[in-house]
């Protein structure tokens, strides 16, 4: 499969590590799925699953310290990861009604830790460039 | 009212003529100063049931605009009932034309009044309620939910005042902690009820983590007294049994045991 000229980060936006800004990520990633053609549905999914991947590394971050959302564009498909700086290592609350939603919601959603980093990334599919490539097709 | 077995239209058109000729009679007692008080409120009532469907007509017509179908028709049936209340036989006029618009201004007033929770532009009030209908429409044509981009094509505005459209919609409603959710069988539960209390058993999964690596450097026999006293649930004669040591000797050495691991979880908080 063709690597896509597009596989870097696109947008990044950093907003303080506080859950009043989460709504302002909502409303950027609903922004960004309007331009890449996702149904209104998916843009309510989406909403959904920035929500929750917020809601799962905020409660690690430092205080005062930024939340930094990463949008990669592809064609039919968005992937977001949004990371914070922790102190040590944290784990992400696997068995959290907050990933159960998040997983079940993005096609994929991985999270990934280091030392004073937490980042969650989930990928979500537009159901319409799904359903125009039908289930035969892809890579 | 004659009902025979033919469902021709003949029939629908006797069914009218028997609805009015009821609504004529109703009406006729309704308005009897001879009768008793309590008969004139039982035609009263038997109006309101006659015209009923006429309500959920109009109310249907509201259909799909965030308010639920109960409560239109609710609020319509108070337009009913203030039209029978009005309505004067003698002017010949039928009774369903002079009760719509009063049933339907009812239904306007409860969107007026009740309405957005939070205040939005007018425009951006008109527009959700395009891209509600419009929403609508094209998941029917297209088999699936439609696109910002399609609904902006079909409404000729730009993606960017669907999106915004879409954001403003959240704020005509805000979420009671008391709603619930009416997917459940008894009723739901209410956001509140669905809100956490902390558990209690929180607090023991501190103490069993940081007892686990304790548990685990036991000596084998020490642990497995414990096992059979805490987690099967044995007696120290029973245990006692089981190793093949006196009961005496169980009990000294799981108050040894307790007392080396009490002390180990007291250091390391």
């Amino acid at each position: 499969m063709e690597r896509h000229a597009s596989d870097k980060a696109d947008i990044t936006l950093r907003v303080p590590a506080e859950g009043a800004y989460v709504s302002v990520l909502r409303t950027m990633t609903a922004g960004l799925a309007a331009r890449l053609d996702f149904t209104v549905d998916d843009i309510e999914d989406l909403r959904i699953a920035i929500g929750e991947a917020c809601a799962l590394v905020l409660p690690e971050a430092l205080a005062g310290g930024d939340l930094v959302a990463d949008f990669r564009q592809t064609p039919g498909s968005l992937t977001i990861s949004v990371r914070v700086k922790t102190s040590g290592r944290a784990q992400p609350d696997y068995e959290s009604f907050a990933w159960q939603v998040l997983s079940t919601l993005a096609a994929q959603a991985t999270a990934e830790t280091a030392d004073h980093h937490l980042e969650i990334t989930f990928t979500t599919d537009s159901s319409l460039a799904l359903s125009e490539q039908g289930p035969g097709a892809g890579g | 009212m004659t009902v025979d077995g033919d469902s021709g239209p003949l029939e629908a058109v006797r069914r009218v003529d028997g609805a009015r000729e009821q609504n004529a009679v109703l009406f006729g007692e309704f308005h009897d100063p001879s009768l008793a008080e309590a008969a004139r409120i039982a035609a009263r009532d038997g109006l309101v049931s006659l015209h009923l469907p006429l309500v959920e007509h109009c109310a249907r017509r509201f259909r799909n605009r965030g308010e639920p179908f109960e409560d239109l028709v609710q609020v319509g049936t108070i337009g009913l009932i203030k039209a029978i209340d009005r309505f004067e036989p003698a002017r010949a006029v039928e009774f369903s034309t002079y009760a719509t618009p009063t049933i339907i201004g009812e239904i306007k007033r409860h969107f007026r009044d009740k309405g957005w929770a939070i205040r939005v532009p007018r425009r951006l009030q008109e527009l959700r309620m395009q891209i509600g209908t419009t929403t609508a429409e094209l998941t029917q044509t297209l088999g699936r939910s439609p696109t910002p981009r399609e609904l902006a094509e079909t409404l000729g505005c730009s993606v960017e005042e669907i999106v915004e459209g879409i954001e403003s919609s959240n704020a005509y409603s805000t979420l009671s902690l008391d709603a619930t959710d009416d997917g459940g069988e008894d009723g739901g539960f209410s956001m509140l009820e669905m809100m956490g209390l902390d558990d209690e058993e929180l607090e023991q999964i501190e103490i069993r983590e940081s007892i686990k690596p304790l548990l685990e450097a036991l000596p084998p026999r020490e642990k497995r007294i414990l096992l059979l006293r805490f987690f099967k649930n044995k007696t120290q004669s029973e245990i006692a049994a089981e190793i093949g040591v006196s009961q005496m000797h169980v009990s000294r050495l799981l108050s040894k045991t307790l007392d080396r691991l009490r002390t180990s979880m007291q250091e390391s908080v």
